[in-house]
């Protein structure tokens, strides 16, 4: 599905990442932990291709194809998504012409015809429901007023609806309580299958008691130093990050 | 500004005023108005509150006013549904293009034909003196608002003087539309003037919608004075015009008067949009929540200058100003300027301008979402004024405005369904 090679991104003067190399296959979930600072999130913004963020070296093939030759919103339309860590509040932007206008976006691609109106607001309800998301929201603009919990579910509604063949979730966890941890855990878990991947991007292991990774990689200055299976996460947990860190060197 | 404009505007004056019956009953108040006219002058660039209106457009514009009621195979826009319409055409009364004014049950509406008095403002003066026709609304109190639509339409290349006295009676509610639209083609001068009165516990919506030709010159004076516990609700729309200035003073004359106006200005090409409004808070307890919104594309030019006045008679006044601009063109520009002027210390006065681009951040969430660019760049552009759009609270007339925003933005398509 997705495989970095030798990732090399500067933002401004900083090289940020510095060799990463990543392979996640069809149908898995890889978490992404580290320390603050370790480079995380400028992983996530460029596999999304957020503009600011300059590749400097490697390479990143998504499903056959040369990722970073695509335009943000093409790789949105090929079936990556991506979930923010600061969702951005857009107001005036209705959420529900969101939605639809993401859903048919996608639907353009594969040939398909837009979204019937009835079906698609039912999609939603269902969605909705399962993101314990009063309807109200719907009628609202994007993340307006939302507070930070909330701002997270919508992420995971949208990647509900939208149902990526990738989803990168960049601390989906972080800000959340214990209960609204578990629905995001629940929506995640609900699309998981033999044809989608993610990756979660996170700082806790918290996370990963509720959605249980297929391997899980330690990023820490710019490169990935360990790799292992979900135990990795309670390692970390127990340990710090500190240790990976002193044996990588 | 030259004199050899005014010379010009005098001798344009002197031509329109030969063509009028001897002895009519207009011409008296209109040689007064142009010699006051010429005695203060007209304003220009280095006047610190005419500094962005595009006043260069005068000299080459046509003064002397249409006298006929032109073709009959104008493209008038939809009447608004419940509303009375009243029509001029090149500012002279279309009485076969209007209707239902005379079943209105609490408002008297006849033709302005004399004096409407002014102060001393160059394009009031201008306007007496060169129009020859108008609209004087009268409102008395009654079970529901008076509905009327007043539309302005330029056909020909000669100029137009639209002008309106409007008096609410105490308690009195009107919903008022004026719209000024024109023909693609001519490059005509428009020069409007507007007289509100509302007295006591009035109410009035005044929703305004510049569409005037796209080659046109576009100027107005309006004054408005609200009295004790009235309220004024200025919804205002710069969409067309080549230049378009707006003089706007809203005097809040009485206790507890409060006004709002809510501005929209969207330039594109070479258009430049310039709006002054001045809100005189003469009394106590007086509030205004002023909200400004233009986007300007291209090279385009949009300002708009918001002084608000408190009085040392004006305690516990409240006044809000949020102004905001959106630079969509490499070479537009847009100037925001929020004053205030404050006599008293009981007062609570805010004030936020920006200018700005679009957000990268919300364009990128967008595009993340598989949004086409361009789409993404004009939903942005919609958000940023549905805000105040919002506000206008004639359904049919709201969704008119949107549809007509959408497709300055050149977006009716896609933006449909938000919409519906």
């Amino acid at each position: 599905m997705l495989i970095v090679e030798d990732l090399h991104v500067s933002v401004g003067p900083t090289a940020v990442l510095k060799g990463v190399n990543l392979t996640v296959p069809t149908g898995q979930v890889h978490a992404i932990m580290g320390p603050n600072g370790s480079g995380k999130s400028t992983l996530s913004y460029v596999l999304a291709g957020r503009p600011g963020y300059t590749v400097t070296q490697g390479k990143v093939t998504y499903e056959g194809q040369d990722l970073l030759a695509l335009a943000p919103e093409e790789r949105a339309r090929s079936g990556l998504f991506l979930g923010f860590q600061y969702p951005v509040e857009i107001p005036g932007v209705n959420n529900v012409y969101l939605l639809k206008a993401a859903l048919n976006a996608q639907r353009k691609q594969r040939g398909l015809q837009e979204v019937d109106a009835f079906e698609f607001l039912g999609l939603v309800r269902e969605k909705m429901k399962l993101m314990q998301m009063p309807e109200t929201f719907l009628s609202r603009g994007v993340n307006e007023g939302f507070s930070g919990g909330e701002k997270k579910r919508n992420e995971i509604l949208q990647m509900l609806v939208l149902e990526p063949r990738l989803a990168i979730l960049d601390e989906t966890d972080s800000g959340l309580d214990i209960d609204a941890l578990k629905v995001v855990a629940a929506g995640v878990n609900s699309l998981r299958s033999p044809n989608r991947s993610f990756v979660l991007v996170t700082h806790y292991q918290r996370l990963l008691d509720h959605i249980v990774p297929d391997q899980v990689h330690v990023l820490a200055g710019g490169r990935i130093l360990r790799s292992g299976d979900h135990t990795l996460a309670h390692e970390l947990e127990r340990r710090g990050y500190d240790w990976v860190i002193s044996e990588a060197a | 500004m030259s004199s050899p404009l005014l010379t010009r505007i005098a001798a344009e004056h002197a031509a329109a005023l030969a063509v009028q019956p001897a002895g009519s009953p207009t011409l008296a108040h209109r040689r007064s108005a142009l010699q006051r006219l010429l005695a203060r002058g007209l304003p220009t660039g280095r006047d610190e509150n005419w500094r962005y209106a595009n006043l260069r457009a005068l000299e080459k514009a046509n003064f002397l006013p249409a006298t006929a009621v032109a073709a009959a195979d104008l493209s008038l826009p939809a009447p608004i549904e419940g509303f009375a319409r009243l029509v001029f055409i090149d500012g002279q009364f279309a009485p076969q293009l209007s209707a239902g004014a005379e079943a209105l049950e609490s408002a008297t509406v006849s033709r302005l034909l004399g004096e409407l008095p002014t102060e001393d403002q160059a394009f009031a003066l201008l306007n007496e003196a060169f129009a020859t026709d108008g609209a004087d609304i009268r409102v008395a109190p009654g079970t529901a608002p008076v509905d009327i639509e007043v539309l302005f339409c330029s056909s020909s290349p000669l100029a137009a003087y639209p002008r309106l006295n409007v008096q609410l009676a105490p308690r009195a509610r009107l919903r008022l539309i004026e719209r000024h639209v024109g023909s693609a083609g001519a490059a005509q001068f428009i020069n409007s003037a507007v007289r509100i009165a509302a007295a006591e516990g009035a109410s009035c919506s005044h929703y305004r919608l510049q569409e005037c030709g796209p080659a046109a010159t576009w100027t107005d004076t309006l004054r408005a004075v609200i009295a004790r516990d009235a309220a004024y609700h200025l919804h205002l729309l710069h969409l067309g015009a080549l230049s378009a200035r707006s003089s706007i003073d809203i005097e809040l004359a009485g206790p507890a008067a409060r006004t709002r106006i809510d501005t929209v200005s969207l330039a594109d090409g070479q258009q430049v949009h310039d709006t002054m409004v001045v809100v005189d808070h003469k009394a106590a307890h007086t509030r205004t929540d002023e909200n400004f919104r233009g986007i300007a594309g291209g090279r385009a030019r949009i300002a708009f200058n918001g002084l608000i006045i408190v009085r040392d008679t004006a305690q516990h006044a409240d006044s809000a100003q949020s102004l905001k601009g959106l630079i969509a063109g490499s070479d537009a520009e847009i100037d925001l300027r929020p004053q205030l002027e404050i006599h008293t210390d009981e007062v609570r006065c805010s004030h936020g301008a920006t200018t700005g681009k679009l957000d990268e951040a919300m364009l990128f969430y967008l595009l993340t979402r598989g949004i086409e660019p361009e789409v993404a760049q004009r939903l942005l552009k919609w958000a940023f004024i549905t805000d105040v759009v919002a506000h206008i609270d004639v359904p049919a007339l709201r969704t008119h405005v949107q549809r007509s925003l959408a497709s300055h933005m050149q977006d009716a398509q896609s933006l449909e369904e938000l919409l519906s």
